[in-house]
């Protein structure tokens, strides 16, 4: 078997792979590839390889469907790839990663903001009722 | 592989659906393989003479083909494809005797029964609790591993509710997953309505048992609550109204067969063959039945005297049979009809 990926990063000085998600579909509706590419290049231009994909709708059964190719991302990632913010916080929901901690830190931050809410609720209805 | 661990009756998809070439190996490559734990079980039943014999052991599959029989017209009759005009071709006596082998060939390729298996456990397999995550979201994610070289029975697909809870998909979410991430021919992502019991007694009256069979191999998993249903309820209808000769020569046969033998309702089938003067289908029913039911009191009869043919089926009539009087009949109108064919 030839080992491309070693070619691939030798000579790309500097910069590194990162998997990260490109943005395609149609207007009002998005579709992101999850996509291991060349830090420097654009957003939707050419990658090394397609890695996943991820559909920020949710279906008819009200879910949001993210494809992995688990074998790849375990390759690029044992090759010395990055991972970005979004597509670390997908794999740490997918349990392929452990959870992380932003998306701890805003589930926090939304729940004491819910239980703020609701505390000058009830303070306001009770000096209602009075 | 794709082929590794892939179940064999993988390769048994035929005028509703083409198996995708890349992802599947030869035919015969699969066949071979064993499906994992059925192979381990059956290898396991063939040790102990004690349990009973399953749907896929030699002598069983020997025995319900005989019975499928093998009409040639019937088996390569027009199937809806794009319209040629028909070739014609000069063949020596030789040539049309080659021609009729690879056809009866070709014929027992495409006679090969679907599996029958018992229907599968719910999955409900929590991987991870993370409450802390409750009321970010108000929908699921639906994760699927989309590695084109594992297995579908062993790819990974799990959920992360809304509650926070990560768990494994259950068996419908993953049989639609991969539909969408890898889409077989014929296979649709909402199973069509002809499945629901309303419109399947609609088709069941226009006759139309094998095409609805058809179309449930294509869309359902052979172990699916959906399959078995539908499978289950065909063969009723069709014990129900003796319409046993609409199955025959299909690759459908040997499980109605397999499902009637399992509970004992052989007598409509059994006068369907003596009416069809087809004896020796009758002889390999019975002898199926007593391989199933080895405590049953024909069983016993038929081990001790060792009969054969017609005494056979007349021991088990008077034995296990509730329909005795008309198999009687059948069989006296059978022996009347040999024995003047006979004296003619």
């Amino acid at each position: 078997m030839v080992h491309l990926a070693h070619l691939l990063l030798k000579n790309y000085h500097g910069g590194h792979v990162a998997i990260r998600l490109a943005l395609g579909g149609c207007a009002n509706r998005p579709f992101f590839r999850i996509v291991a590419a060349y830090n420097k290049r654009a957003r939707d231009s050419k990658y090394l390889e397609q890695v996943g994909c991820y559909d920020p709708l949710p279906n008819s059964h009200n879910e949001k469907l993210v494809g992995l190719n688990i074998e790849r991302i375990k390759h690029w990632i044992g090759c010395g790839a990055h991972v970005t913010k979004p597509v670390e916080k997908l794999l740490g929901l997918s349990g392929f990663f452990p959870l992380h901690p932003m998306t701890i830190t805003n589930a926090e931050r939304l729940r004491k903001r819910r239980a703020l809410k609701a505390e000058t609720a009830s303070e306001e209805e009770t000096p209602g009722d009075q | 592989m794709a082929g590794l661990g892939a179940p064999w009756w993988r390769s048994l998809w035929r005028r509703a659906a083409a198996p995708l070439a890349l992802q599947r190996p030869g035919r015969a490559l699969l066949w071979s393989r064993g499906y994992g734990q059925d192979a381990g079980s059956e290898a396991d039943k063939k040790e102990s003479d004690v349990t009973k014999p399953c749907f896929m052991d030699e002598l069983v599959q020997s025995l319900l083909s005989k019975m499928t029989g093998l009409d040639l017209q019937k088996v390569f009759r027009p199937i809806k494809q794009e319209l040629k005009p028909p070739t014609y071709k000069l063949m020596t006596e030789k040539q049309l005797a080659e021609a009729t082998r690879k056809a009866i060939e070709e014929a027992k390729e495409l006679l090969k029964m679907p599996p029958v298996l018992s229907e599968r456990e719910p999955i409900d397999d929590v991987l991870a609790e993370d409450r802390i995550l409750e009321g970010t979201e108000t929908v699921k994610y639906v994760f699927t591993d989309i590695t084109y070289s594992t297995p579908h029975r062993e790819r990974f697909i799990v959920v992360r509710e809304p509650s926070g809870v990560l768990r494994k998909a259950t068996w419908e979410e993953r049989d639609r997953m991969i539909q969408v991430y890898f889409s077989r021919e014929g296979r649709k992502l909402v199973p069509p309505p002809i499945f629901k019991d309303e419109n399947l007694k609609t088709v069941f009256r226009e006759d139309r048992h094998e095409d609805v069979l058809n179309l449930c191999i294509a869309q359902f998993e052979p172990d699916s609550a959906n399959y078995i249903r539908v499978h289950h309820q065909t063969y009723e209808d069709i014990d129900k109204h003796a319409k046993y000769d609409l199955l025959r020569s299909t690759r459908h046969f040997g499980g109605m067969v397999w499902y009637l033998v399992n509970r004992k309702k052989t007598d409509g089938l059994l006068i369907d063959m003596i009416q069809r003067n087809l004896i020796d289908d009758a002889t390999c029913l019975i002898n199926l039945y007593h391989m199933l039911h080895p405590d049953c009191q024909s069983a016993k009869e038929a081990k001790e005297e060792e009969v054969y043919g017609v005494d056979l089926i007349k021991v088990f009539m008077k034995t296990e049979s509730k329909k005795v009087g008309y198999i009687e009949l059948a069989l006296q109108a059978y022996q009347e009809t040999l024995a003047s064919s006979a004296a003619l």
